[in-house]
């Protein structure tokens, strides 16, 4: 694990359609320190994704710097691991090559890489599945391999773009309860994108709420651990803390 | 018409049992309404043979060892044809399709020269090759070729960002990510690029093989029309649709079956 530190971030786009740029995020400064959990929320359209693609290394910030344990960000690597809204599993592979596929570019021998692909699908309770293709899954455990790919390629830095957004509610949420768990046993440094304002704050050790390229504010969320929604759903503190961010949203 | 229940179960049951009879049964109609015309006896023998002529001829022609000659000619061209195409065909396809600007200068002059289909090349051809091999070779490769490369650009530009970025992200170098993610992205419109290419090519020979043939089945049919014998003709359209039957029933299919489908690729 390792932190992550992002300072005077800036992107402007070239919008080929108009002919102008765009300033997507003008100045954002953040620190997440290694082990820590954290949540950006925001109204869409204010630059979630773009900070996301550009820590992730897949598009170039116009200015700032982006270090992942003091080394400067230049393009995409195995040290930060990205969850994308779309799952993004290979479909020629099944899950035990989709999630042995880090490893694989690592050059780990095939018997070696199937064990350690195995023991994360164990960790999302996916070990029935392991010799299905993603398109014999339903979306919940697609996007459970999604999270497990990521894993177990053991990066320094996570990055979750809403990734729990193309399932139904139910299938969220107990998504949610998983993550969780897997977080405060593993303790990965996580960033996570949501709209969602509850999902930010049942998850994360501190939420960042965006606004028009900027940090507009940030939530420390002291609820203890383990949660899970079956305690969390009635927990006022919880509840006092997501009509805080909510009210922070909706100002933006 | 209760008489007939029982014979259409029978029929169903052994299709069922045997599915090579259910690809024929939708010949005997066909077959039948032939036979039927040609002992009707509105034309000549000579100029509508019956099947009963075309299986004596196929019977002859296999004892005399022409027709397997002539069917092993053609096929080994096709073969030739398609291993070359997609020897050039999918390297070519995956670099044009990867890199922008080879797509920006080439994709005009594919166009360009897949629109002159194969047989506009013979004239041309026959000139500086001459009537034999390198012309027909020449007119199968080319036509297999385009569909193949056209094709495996549009794959490779079907494959999503997506994949490339979380192959990226999991520490796939740029050739690994050609190898495990853009070439099997790429494989259905590969596969259908193949497939149009066989389709393509295979009627290009036959059509060469008239022109400039010395033996195949194309210069079979041509030839039996100088020597006027009917029969021996529409035993060469038989053969050609019985060949290309077999191609893609034994080949392409399994192949399409043991990819796409599997991977959800490809729709049902
Ligand atoms: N490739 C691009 N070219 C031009 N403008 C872009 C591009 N990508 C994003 N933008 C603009 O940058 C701004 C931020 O986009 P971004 O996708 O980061 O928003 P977001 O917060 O992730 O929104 P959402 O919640 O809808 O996903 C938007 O105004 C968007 O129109
Ligand atoms: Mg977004």
């Amino acid at each position: 694990m390792k932190s992550l530190s992002l300072k005077n971030l800036a992107k402007t786009y070239f919008d080929a359609y108009k002919g102008e740029h765009v300033t997507a995020i003008r100045d954002v400064s953040l620190e997440v320190p290694a082990g820590e959990f954290v949540s950006i929320v925001g109204p869409s359209g204010c630059g979630k994704s773009t900070i996301l693609n550009m820590v992730a290394g897949f598009i170039p910030h116009s200015g700032g710097e982006i270090l992942v344990g003091g080394t400067p960000v230049k393009g995409p690597g195995p040290d930060r691991g990205v969850v994308f809204q779309s799952f993004a599993l290979f479909p020629w592979k099944t899950v035990l090559d989709n999630v042995g596929f880090g490893p694989k570019m690592r050059g780990v021998p095939k018997a070696e890489r199937d064990a350690i692909a195995r023991e994360y699908l164990a960790l999302a309770g996916l070990s029935h599945a392991a010799d299905r293709y993603p398109n014999e899954l339903s979306g919940g455990m697609q996007q459970r391999v999604g999270v497990v790919r990521a894993l177990a390629n053991e990066p320094d830095v996570l990055l979750m773009d809403e990734p729990f957004a193309s399932v139904d509610a139910q299938t969220r949420m107990t998504l949610q309860d998983e993550l969780s768990r897997i977080w405060e046993e593993r303790r990965p440094t996580v960033v996570f994108i949501t709209h969602d304002v509850p999902e930010a704050v049942f998850l994360a050790n501190r939420v960042v709420v965006l606004s028009k390229g900027k940090v507009l504010a940030e939530v420390e969320v002291p609820i203890s651990r383990p949660r899970v929604w079956d305690r969390l759903v009635a927990d006022d503190e919880f509840k006092d803390l997501s009509n805080q961010v909510l009210a922070l949203v909706r100002s933006a | 018409m209760n008489a007939l229940l029982p014979l259409w179960s029978f029929v169903v049951r052994t299709s069922v049992k045997w599915p090579i009879l259910q690809t024929l049964a939708p010949f005997v109609p066909v077959v039948a309404l032939w036979w039927a015309v040609a002992a009707w006896g509105p034309f000549p023998p000579a100029f509508f043979p019956s099947p009963a002529d075309v299986v004596a001829k196929f019977v002859s022609l296999m004892e005399k060892g022409i027709l397997p000659e002539y069917l092993g000619d053609s096929v080994a061209r096709l073969a030739i044809g398609a291993a070359v195409g997609i020897g050039l065909g999918v390297p070519l396809g995956l670099w044009i399709g990867l890199n922008k600007s080879a797509h920006r200068a080439l994709w005009p002059v594919l166009l360009f020269f897949q629109a002159i289909g194969d047989i506009a090349w013979l004239p041309i051809l026959i000139i500086w090759f001459g009537f034999g091999l390198t012309t027909m070779t020449f007119v199968i490769v080319y036509t297999v070729l385009f569909p193949v490369i056209l094709n495996t650009v549009l794959g490779v530009r079907s494959v999503r960002i997506e994949l490339h970025r979380a192959a990226q992200s999991l520490g796939a170098s740029p050739a690994r990510i050609v190898g495990e993610v853009v070439v099997p992205g790429a494989l259905p419109n590969i596969m259908t690029g193949l497939r149009n290419g066989l389709g393509y090519g295979w009627r290009a020979l036959i059509a060469a093989e008239m022109i400039v043939g010395t033996s195949g089945i194309g210069f079979l049919m041509f030839d039996a029309r100088r020597a006027g014998s009917v029969t021996e003709i529409v035993l060469g359209m038989i053969v050609l649709g019985i060949l290309w039957y077999i191609v893609d029933a034994w080949i392409l299919a399994p192949i399409e079956q043991a990819t796409g489908r599997r991977w959800g690729l490809v729709t049902q």
